[in-house]
Formats: structure tokens, sequence, C-alpha cells
């Protein structure tokens, strides 16, 4: 809590801009991830990356 | 009381201002609004100027400026590990992060204006294809994003005083997210081609 108190106008500004940006660019990649496993779903009945007999 | 806040928080403020534009302007639907009057602009670039006309008629020229555009985004690339793995402590621990930081930042700027301009080149060749590409809207989104933050966020804190002076998590917080940003422009870019 100090450390906040501390931390000035530019570097409060630089982390707010941090989180906001590092929120966005994981959430865009977690969305493509859960997309992809739907989309795997979809071609092959179940998610399945080792022993699925229908990947060689 | 308030504009006591505003005064000593002035750059804090102006994010956040500038973020609750940019979610008012999505809930109003501005982008989707836009986004079918840009498709003339796109096909212009393609057809109608010189840029779109040696793109799509020169492969060899086309070829040429790409490979620039790689080595121009594998530059930022190194410069960015180099940098953030250093503000990490993972690499580099002999140097201070100072010095670091000051020297890749130079180098950055050029490659950044490379980067931007051959990309340019690049995606007026294949204009008419990108703009219904969703991968090449966001490569676009965080290409924007990440050059203001590394330009008005991130240089000006760290160049602005030693980072003994800086809370370790904000460093941490700079250096995970600047990493994060340039990685996704890169693999955005190499999808936009597999595309």
């Amino acid at each position: 809590m100090s450390k906040l108190k501390n931390m000035g106008d530019k570097e409060l500004a630089a982390v707010t801009a941090a989180s906001v940006i590092l929120f966005a660019v994981v959430s865009h990649w977690v969305l493509e991830a859960i997309s992809t496993v739907e989309l795997l779903e979809l071609a092959y009945g179940s998610f399945k990356l080792f022993n699925n007999p229908l990947v060689f | 009381m308030i504009s006591t806040i505003l005064n000593q928080y002035r750059a804090t403020a102006s994010v956040v201002a500038v973020l609750a534009v940019i979610i008012l302007l999505e809930l109003l639907g501005f982008r989707s609004a836009i986004y079918p009057s840009l498709l003339p602009a796109f096909e212009w670039i393609k057809y109608s100027t010189p840029i779109g006309v040696i793109g799509t008629t020169y492969g060899s020229i086309y070829a040429t400026v790409e490979a620039l555009h790689l080595i121009s985004m594998a530059t930022i690339g190194g410069l960015v590990l180099a940098t953030d793995l250093r503000l990490l402590n993972v690499v580099l621990r002999d140097t201070p992060s100072e010095t670091i930081v000051e020297g890749t930042y130079k180098v950055f700027k050029v490659a950044l204006v490379v980067a931007v301009l051959t990309g340019i080149f690049c995606a007026a060749g294949v204009a008419d294809k990108v703009y219904y590409m969703p991968v090449f809207w966001i490569k676009m989104g965080v290409l924007a994003a990440g050059s203001v933050f590394m330009i008005f966020f991130k240089q000006p804190l760290l160049s602005g005083v030693p980072h003994s002076e800086i809370s370790p998590w904000s460093i941490r917080l700079l250096a995970v997210t600047s990493i994060l940003i340039w990685f996704t422009v890169a693999a955005t870019g190499r999808w936009i081609g597999f595309s």
C-alpha cells in the first residue's frame, strides 16, 4: 500500500496501460485456444492430443 | 480535491479518459459502423496506388520488401527480448538495465519505422484480402497499442529515473506486457500469411 502511495504519475499511467493491454492480449489468446479446442472437438468428436485414432 | 488529484495524476487520468472513450465508442457500435466504409479505401490502395500496383505486378519486389519487413520484425523481437528479459533479470545481468533500455530503444525506433513502412507496402498488395481477415485487424490493434505503450509509457518511465526507484512489480508487469504484445504482433503477422 505504501508502495502504491509512492507511485508517481508516470509509473501509475504505465502500470494502468500495461494492465489493460495485458488483459486484452491474454483474453485474445485464451479465446483463440477455446475456439481451437471447439474446432478440434467438431472435427474429431473429442479433444484428444495423444492416442487419437484419427490423428497420425 | 478532485482537481488536485487530477493535476497530480494527469497522465493516469488521460489513460483512463482514453479507455473510457474507446469503451464508449465500442458500445455505440462505432467500429462496426465505419468498417464497411473502409472497403473502398482498401480497394483503392490495391488497384490505384503505385505501391498496390507494384506489389501485385512485381513478385520479386514484393518478396524483397517482405524480407525487409521480416528482418525489421525480427530486429524488434530481438531488442524486445533483450530489453525485457534483462528487466526480468533473466539475461545480461552484468550490464545495468538502464544502459540496455537506452541502447536498444534507439534501434527499436528505426526498426519500428521500417516495419511499418514495409508493412504498408506488403498490405497494399493484398489489401482486398486482408480487409476481410479479423486477424489483420487484431494485428493492427495490438501494433498500435504496443507502439503507443512503448513510446509514451514504457520508455519515458524507464529512461526517466534509475530502475531501483521504480517498483520491481511495475517493471515486471511492463516487461511481460511488452513481450506478449510483440509476440502477438509476430504471431498474428504470420497468421495473416497462412489465412
